[in-house]
């Protein structure tokens, strides 16, 4: 007799002979999540409707993460030193610590594993968001769900205390500000990455050298806090070995978002943001399975390309969403739903060349200069003129401005930044308000009208310009 | 061509029924509970005019909230695009659209060509939208269809500061224990109602001909108000509660009139 649990994990492309072997950490993880029999019944129901599982590479992203999952709620027992760093973080501290003693550490983003995981797969985060609410931030406030999911997470015991955090206050204080109430109940140390993502207007791609060295040295002093806190040294040959491994997974993701790009739209963009932020949230399962997986799904998503298979109709205006929803498929599939195809989201817009203008001495102001030139932490002005360098690449016909409403960097300037956008750049922006993170409150039924609204707009847009 | 246009509504829904050009029929009726009965109904109650049944019906648009569970619609298009649709056909200089209704209110930006080029909406929050004012109307002990009359007579409009329509009903209370006149809150209330609607229109811009549609268009002081906020004119129509309706109606004979020629 098999595992309740065989059927989904087959569907995520687990093999028999692993199941097997990892036998004792599936059912010790699932119990701690509280996940029987019925749970997997729903989770197949729910992944069959909104995942492209007759994508073999689309089954291997989603076993990534079911894997990175088990990795996370079995950390400490395991005897792993756990890191913990928030989202949205600059790229590749995490990814260096963990390079620099894999098999000591874990590390992650816990919050974004739990919501591709328990909300893409098990359609099950509700139960951690409310244990957030009544532990420390509840709703009605404006609070960011990505702290209440990590608060919740800690609450019910299924994810675990960690040894050190990184508390990414450069970008937004929420993050760090949970962290120090954390810090308060749990005791573990925290390092807070302060930085500046201020400036005039119009300066964006300039930036003053101290914004370089000031997050360099917060960045430095986050390494300084992993060798005392943890013992490991994260020196050059780590983040050496970080990068180049990072490399392969992001050049095969680029692969796949330039694929994706095709016209008809021929992979949905859930799937797509499974590889993108599975990068972002981990940094296990991300480098030792990532480049595999979103390889197989390039070659697959190429032969629907030269065979001219779409999952939107040819000829859908081409849309740069911000970002797709983190947890809940269904909004994204209602956009494409609505004739939109998703050709772009913020992260998938190239970033301009690196060139180094200050003289960096640690490997800290090195990817603090990086992060002031790619534009997002550099500034609101340096957010928006990727939007318009997305409409230029990628040949956009809008943009959906899913802005994140509690996201205080996000939401202030978004009816700002639609009208700049509209004007300077010269396509309609839809500004949406919504949660990337939790939709009980932004569902696809109260987004859809605005949606559909858009798409029409568009398609109007389209006909009319031909004419 | 008989075709329909039905609008179902969080609070009320509308049929329109079309003979070429014409309107022959249009009716409107509360909601309820249950959206597929009501625009069964709705439908049925403008159709009883014209002696024709629904199955007679060559082609049915739906729109509203409810646009997805109308059984027997054969497309189902948002608000937005239908009232766009709907005022365009009566009045073509139309360039910005006010739509108040029951939930929600929306400000819908035209082209020259009539086609909708901008929009914005608030669904999240009654204080812009009918409830609020029904909501009033219960505390202050009017008839809502009195209000917006009893408004004008306000000289010195009561500030609401409050941005909530929960909060609002309390603020009335005290409104009312300072000795405020009931035209002076009211006229608070329909300024503070408007004077939402323009903030939340600046992003698409007021450009005339401004037209104000939904069922809180029936009421003179918001339009009054209104008008006072953004500075320009406001038409109403004849009928502004059944404009999406209308809108889903001439949708259904382009709609049948391009399946036809596909036919051909």
């Amino acid at each position: 007799m098999g595992n309740y649990y065989d059927k989904l994990l087959k569907i995520c492309g687990f093999e028999d002979k692993e199941i097997k072997k990892e036998k004792l950490r599936i059912d010790k993880a699932f119990e701690r999540l509280k996940l029987g029999p019925e749970d997997m019944r729903i989770a197949e129901e729910w992944v069959r409707q909104n995942h492209d599982v007759d994508l073999v590479g689309v089954r291997k992203l989603l076993g990534a993460w079911v894997r990175e999952l088990i990795d996370l709620v079995l950390a400490k027992d395991e005897g792993k030193k756990i890191v913990y760093y928030g989202f949205p973080s600059i790229q590749g501290p995490g990814m260096a610590i963990k390079a620099a003693a894999p098999d000591e550490l874990y590390v992650s983003c816990p919050d974004v594993v739990l919501c591709h995981t328990l909300g893409q797969i098990f359609n099950k985060l509700t139960p951690v968001l409310e244990a957030g609410e009544e532990n420390g931030l509840p709703p009605g406030h404006g609070l960011c769900t990505l702290q209440t999911i990590r608060v919740g997470g800690l609450a019910k015991g299924i994810i675990p205390v960690p040894d050190l955090v990184t508390a990414s206050s450069y970008y937004c204080d929420m993050g760090s500000k949970t962290d120090e109430l954390l810090h308060e109940k749990y005791g573990h140390r925290t390092v807070y990455v302060d930085g500046s993502m201020d400036s005039r207007w119009g300066e964006y791609p300039e930036y003053l050298p101290q914004r370089v060295e000031f997050l360099g040295a917060q960045l430095n002093k986050l390494f300084e806090a992993v060798r005392e806190v943890l013992g490991v040294e994260v020196n050059s040959e780590a983040w050496d070995k970080a990068m180049s491994t990072s490399r392969q997974l992001f050049r095969s993701i680029g692969q796949l978002t330039r694929l994706a790009m095709a016209d008809p739209m021929p992979i949905s963009s859930v799937e797509t943001g499974l590889a993108l932020q599975l990068a972002a949230g981990s940094t296990g399962r991300a480098i030792a399975e990532g480049p595999e997986a979103v390889d197989i799904l390039c070659q697959e998503v190429k032969q629907r390309v030269d065979r001219g298979i779409g999952v939107v109709e040819k000829g859908a205006p081409r849309v740069m969403n911000f970002a797709a929803s983190f947890s809940d498929p269904t909004i994204t599939h209602m956009m494409e739903n609505a004739g939109l195809a998703m050709a772009a989201t913020l992260l998938t817009v190239p970033p301009p060349k690196a060139i180094q203008l200050t003289t960096h001495i640690t490997p800290g102001e090195m990817r603090a200069e990086r992060e002031m030139q790619v534009g997002l932490y550099h500034s609101s002005f340096g957010l928006v003129k990727r939007f318009a360098d997305a409409v230029r690449d990628f040949n956009l016909d809008g943009i959906i401005w899913g802005y994140q409403y509690n996201c205080r960097p996000l939401a202030q300037p978004s009816h700002f930044l639609k009208k700049w956008v509209e004007d300077n750049v010269g396509v309609p922006v839809l500004s949406l308000e919504m949660d990337l993170y939790d939709s009980r409150n932004y569902n696809a039924g109260a987004l859809r009208t605005r949606v559909e609204a858009f798409a029409e707009m568009l398609r109007v847009r389209k006909t009319v310009a031909k004419i | 061509m008989i075709v329909a246009g039905v609008d179902i509504g969080a609070a009320t829904a509308k049929a329109v029924i079309l003979s070429d050009n014409k309107v022959i029929s249009s009716s409107i009726i509360p909601t309820g509970y249950s959206v597929a009965k009501a625009a069964e109904a709705v439908t049925k109650e403008a159709l009883v005019r014209t002696g024709l049944s629904i199955c007679q019906l060559e082609y049915v648009v739906s729109t509203g909230y409810g646009r997805r569970a109308v059984p027997f619609a054969n497309k189902a298009l948002t608000e937005i695009i239908c009232h766009a649709a709907g005022v365009n056909s009566l009045m073509l200089q139309a360039r910005t659209i006010i739509d108040i209704g029951g939930q929600d209110s929306k400000v819908i930006g035209l082209d020259d060509d009539g086609n909708v080029s901008n929009f914005v909406m608030n669904d999240k929050c009654a204080a812009g939208t009918g409830r609020f004012l029904e909501v009033m109307a219960v505390v202050l002990g009017v008839e809502i269809s009195e209000m917006g009359t009893i408004s004008l007579l306000g000289k010195e409009p009561c500030q609401i500061t409050s941005t909530c329509t929960v909060f609002a009903e309390s603020e009335m209370v005290s409104l009312r224990a300072e000795g405020n006149s009931r035209e002076n809150i009211l006229a608070g209330i329909h300024k503070a109602l408007a004077h939402r609607i323009a903030i939340m229109g600046q992003s698409v811009g007021f450009r005339e001909k401004v037209v104000f549609t939904g069922g809180v268009a029936k009421n003179v002081g918001i339009r009054k108000a209104l008008e006072d906020e953004i500075g320009l004119k406001i038409l109403v129509p004849e009928e502004p509660q059944i404009m999406g309706a209308l809108g889903a109606a001439i949708l259904a004979k382009t709609e049948l009139a391009s399946l036809t020629e596909d036919n051909i």
